[in-house]
């Protein structure tokens, strides 16, 4: 168990040190220049190069390298070139709204999407399941910024119940904050529900049908303890491996969305961030998700050993 | 006495009215900005949104009135300028405090302007041609040229790569991190990409008399002003139509039906500005003027700026560099400028050539998609006239990395406002992108800027129309107008290049 444990971890290491590369080389190669953008349509090519020397842009791509690795092995992801601030503060700041949204999101997509799944496994064929079925489908393909579009248009503008976008004004309370972040959450909790219905479907019609079932059942045991307690349990791995994909997509910034809805979030940090060529918060950005994938993987596969004591690495 | 008391009962009757004409203090504004500047240092960037926004923080020594001329903002008059145009003694203001509560003397002025001189691009442009700054007396400074240059003070006048004045201690900060000016509004707050809160500045003292453009008195009729940045365009037009916003800038000109019921109304800056196809004259198939003229030919604006900006309201065909209304507005030259394109005289100039099929590359982005637009018409009537044509499409940020590089396109494509001073507008000076470098350009312009009388450099500006259409480093497809939304109740906002917000008020407040 231990050492299996250990294993994982290193390789999370080797994962997170290949990231850094693939990003750093990347994002240096794509053109676009930082200095170019903050000086403005009417800066001259000397200014831009002095700018460039004085932001380390000019030495060669791995002497850089080396300088950034330097950095993040004592923690320091370097410094935004537009927001002069240390990467980690900027990250910090993104992480609540991100945060908040991811959980919310994720509620009401399980909120929605495990009973219905249950239903419509257990009610094969019948019209909820199909229409549950439609649905779903119908929601996997839609994507969450439209429906955010929608859910902006009748909810904002035309019953003025939420603003349009933003995070609060200035000294906004918590909770103005969190009412910023029902739509979006709306928004991506219905879709991401989709995925996990049928998920939850498929998988409880597996083992719906297994031998084991069918004994509870001649036990006498009540129809909903044989549903929820035996076949559910069996059916939860498949389920928890997309509801954690689904929190680590969520985790890393539901970007689109985020830019839609205007929230200053980890999502929106990494797309301006990369339309300004603000490569020291692109290269943190996307090390701290990638970070927070291979985190989310790990619980998961260690949630596997909890619920089901036959899984051994 | 029954008479003395109805004529002050009927007084007393007009007081509401007469309470209600006059502008009240108070009330706070969001404004939706396209996004997040990249510095609150306007000295250190000449894009449009940090001068939107910083120019409520600080000021310069001058400013542009409502008819584009040159007005004094923290001098306290018009320089007094030498018979022979080398020295500029300017009178500064006194009583004017800074934010952090400090007085401005011509010590600040001087390593402002100092710090203008290195820092800023259009700095680094007046001091090559500045020989000397001194302070005459804390009152005083003294501007030397070593010639003639009568763009200077349109330099000093500009919100970006701006000539701002901040108190001496913070001159030697590069990047600026003390945001203090002596504006009519000071920094309270600012969180990237959620907001900038800027508050009332209680020292501020505004000029004698009226508000007048940029210049004049300016009021502080709000407590605050927040910019907010929104970069989805769409959650703009929302966020407007919603009544979240006071102000919304620059929507899409489909957005207007939308903004014009209810919360929000549209605001046309008419006109705002013009797109332009800049040749690359240093390098490939444009650095032979007879292609560019082929060019010229060959491009039909008309249907260009339909395709672009989809209705006549939004924008003009219109050759001359500068529109109606400009002391600059002539028509000289502009017979080379064809509202529908003249095919034959295209293919004609451009067998003359020697064209050899070589693909003519077109450097564009969706960031701005009249951009877009009008390149894909270009490109069917380039290819009428014989061109074989290649459109690059880039993102916004390769594109301007991109066109640095002489080797990579032949033409990119850009718009500008109308600047108050021509010899301002980027392609011309001989560094930048295009790099438009010719005996005839430098000779009118060498004339236009030594010459400082207003009345003379119109003439002479008439010249260098015609240099810019016989020798083709820019096409200028026409003149655009910019489309806002402001809430009903906003007043005092004049429709400009760049929105600024002393002088509005919240009428019912």
């Amino acid at each position: 168990m231990l050492r299996s444990v250990l294993n994982r971890l290193l390789g999370m290491v080797v994962v997170m040190a290949l990231v850094a590369t693939i990003v750093f080389v990347i994002v240096r190669v794509t053109p676009g220049d930082p200095a170019a953008i903050m000086l403005g349509p009417d800066a001259t090519a000397a200014d831009i190069a002095t700018l460039r020397t004085k932001l380390g842009l000019d030495g060669s791509i791995p002497q850089q390298f080396l300088h950034y690795l330097a950095g993040v092995m004592q923690g320091d992801f370097g410094q935004s070139i537009f927001l002069n601030e240390p990467v980690t503060t900027a990250l910090l700041q993104r992480a609540e709204p991100t945060f908040f949204l991811t959980v919310f999101s994720l509620m009401i997509a399980t909120v929605i999407a495990l009973p219905v799944g249950i239903l419509s496994a257990y009610r094969r064929g019948s019209l909820f399941d199909q229409a549950a079925t439609t649905i779903a489908m119908f929601a996997a393909s839609v994507p969450s910024f439209w429906l955010g579009l929608l859910f902006i248009q009748f909810f904002a503008v035309r019953l003025g119940w939420f603003d349009t976008s933003g995070y609060g004004g200035p000294g906004a309370s918590f909770g103005e904050r969190i009412a910023h972040l029902v739509l979006p959450a709306l928004a991506l909790g219905l879709v991401s529900s989709a995925l996990i219905t049928r998920f939850t479907r498929a998988s409880m019609l597996d083992v719906l049908n297994d031998d084991y079932v069918r004994t509870a059942r001649s036990k006498g045991m009540s129809e909903w303890r044989v549903v929820l307690k035996h076949a559910l349990k069996n059916a939860l791995i498949p389920i928890l491996t997309v509801i954690g994909l689904t929190a680590a997509l969520l985790i890393s910034g539901a970007v689109v969305t985020e830019t839609v809805f205007g929230l200053p979030g980890v999502g929106s940090l990494v797309v301006s961030a990369v339309l300004r060529r603000d490569y020291p918060v692109i290269q943190g950005a996307l090390l701290v998700i990638a970070g927070l994938y291979v985190l989310v993987n790990f619980v998961i596969d260690m949630l596997y050993i909890l619920i089901d004591p036959r899984v051994r690495y | 006495m029954k008479r003395v008391l109805q004529v002050v009962a009927s007084f007393a009757a007009l007081l509401p009215a007469l309470a209600w004409a006059e502008p009240q203090k108070g009330g706070v504004i969001d404004v939706a900005t396209v996004g997040e500047p990249p510095t609150l240092d306007p000295m250190a960037s000449t894009a449009d949104l940090v001068g939107i926004i910083t120019q409520h923080i600080y000021e310069t020594l001058y400013t542009f009135d409502n008819k584009w001329g040159i007005t004094p903002l923290l001098a306290a008059d018009m320089p007094t300028i030498s018979p022979d145009c080398l020295t500029y003694t300017i009178p500064l203001r006194t009583g004017i405090k800074f934010h952090d509560g400090s007085d401005m003397t011509s010590a600040d002025v001087m390593a402002s302007l100092k710090r203008w001189m290195k820092v800023a691009t259009r700095g680094k442009q007046a001091a090559d041609v500045i020989s000397s700054l001194d302070a005459l007396d804390e009152r005083t400074v003294k501007i030397t040229l070593k010639k003639p240059y009568a763009p200077l003070l349109s330099l000093l006048s500009l919100n970006n790569a701006a000539a701002i004045i901040i108190p001496s201690e913070n001159a030697d900060e590069d990047p600026l991190t003390k945001f203090i000016g002596t504006g009519p509004y000071m920094l309270k707050d600012r969180k990237p990409d959620q907001f900038i809160q800027l508050a009332r500045f209680d020292g501020y003292r505004p000029r004698d008399g009226e508000p007048d453009g940029y210049g004049g008195a300016r009021k502080q009729y709000l407590d605050e002003i927040r910019f907010v940045p929104v970069p989805d365009p769409n959650t703009r037009v929302e966020g407007a139509v919603a009544g979240q916003f006071a102000y919304a800038d620059s929507l899409p000109v489909e957005s207007y039906d939308k903004i014009s019921g209810g919360k929000t109304k549209p605001l046309i800056l008419k006109p705002f500005g013009w797109p332009v196809f800049v040749m690359n004259t240093k390098q490939g198939l444009n650095s032979d003027v007879r292609i560019r003229k082929a060019i010229q030919a060959a491009l039909a604006p008309e249907d260009m700026l339909l395709a672009a900006f989809g209705s006549k309201d939004f924008y003009a065909v219109d050759g001359a560099m500068y529109p109606e209304g400009f002391a600059w507005h002539s028509d000289t030259g502009t017979e080379a400028y064809k509202p529908e394109g003249d095919t034959e005289k295209a293919a004609a100039l451009l067998k003359d050539a020697g064209y050899d099929g070589k693909p003519l590359r077109i450097l564009t982005s969706r960031q701005y998609e009249f951009h877009y637009k009008m390149a894909q018409v270009a490109k069917a009537y380039l290819e009428q006239a014989g061109f074989k044509v290649e459109l690059d499409v880039v993102e916004w940020a390769t594109l301007t990395k991109n066109r640095t590089d002489p080797a990579l396109w032949d033409i990119y494509i850009t718009h500008s406002p109308f600047l108050a001073e021509p010899s301002l507008n980027g392609f011309m000076s001989d560094n930048t992108p295009g790099w438009w470098s010719s005996d005839a350009k430098h000779k009118v312009l060498d004339a236009f800027n030594s010459e400082t009388d207003p009345a003379k450099r119109a003439k002479l500006y008439e010249d260098v129309q015609k240099v810019i259409y016989d020798e083709a480093p820019v096409y200028k497809v026409g003149d655009f107008n910019a489309l806002a939304a402001e809430a009903p109740n906003l007043k005092g906002v004049t429709p400009a290049p760049w929105p600024y917000f002393w002088n509005a008020y919240l009428e019912g407040k």
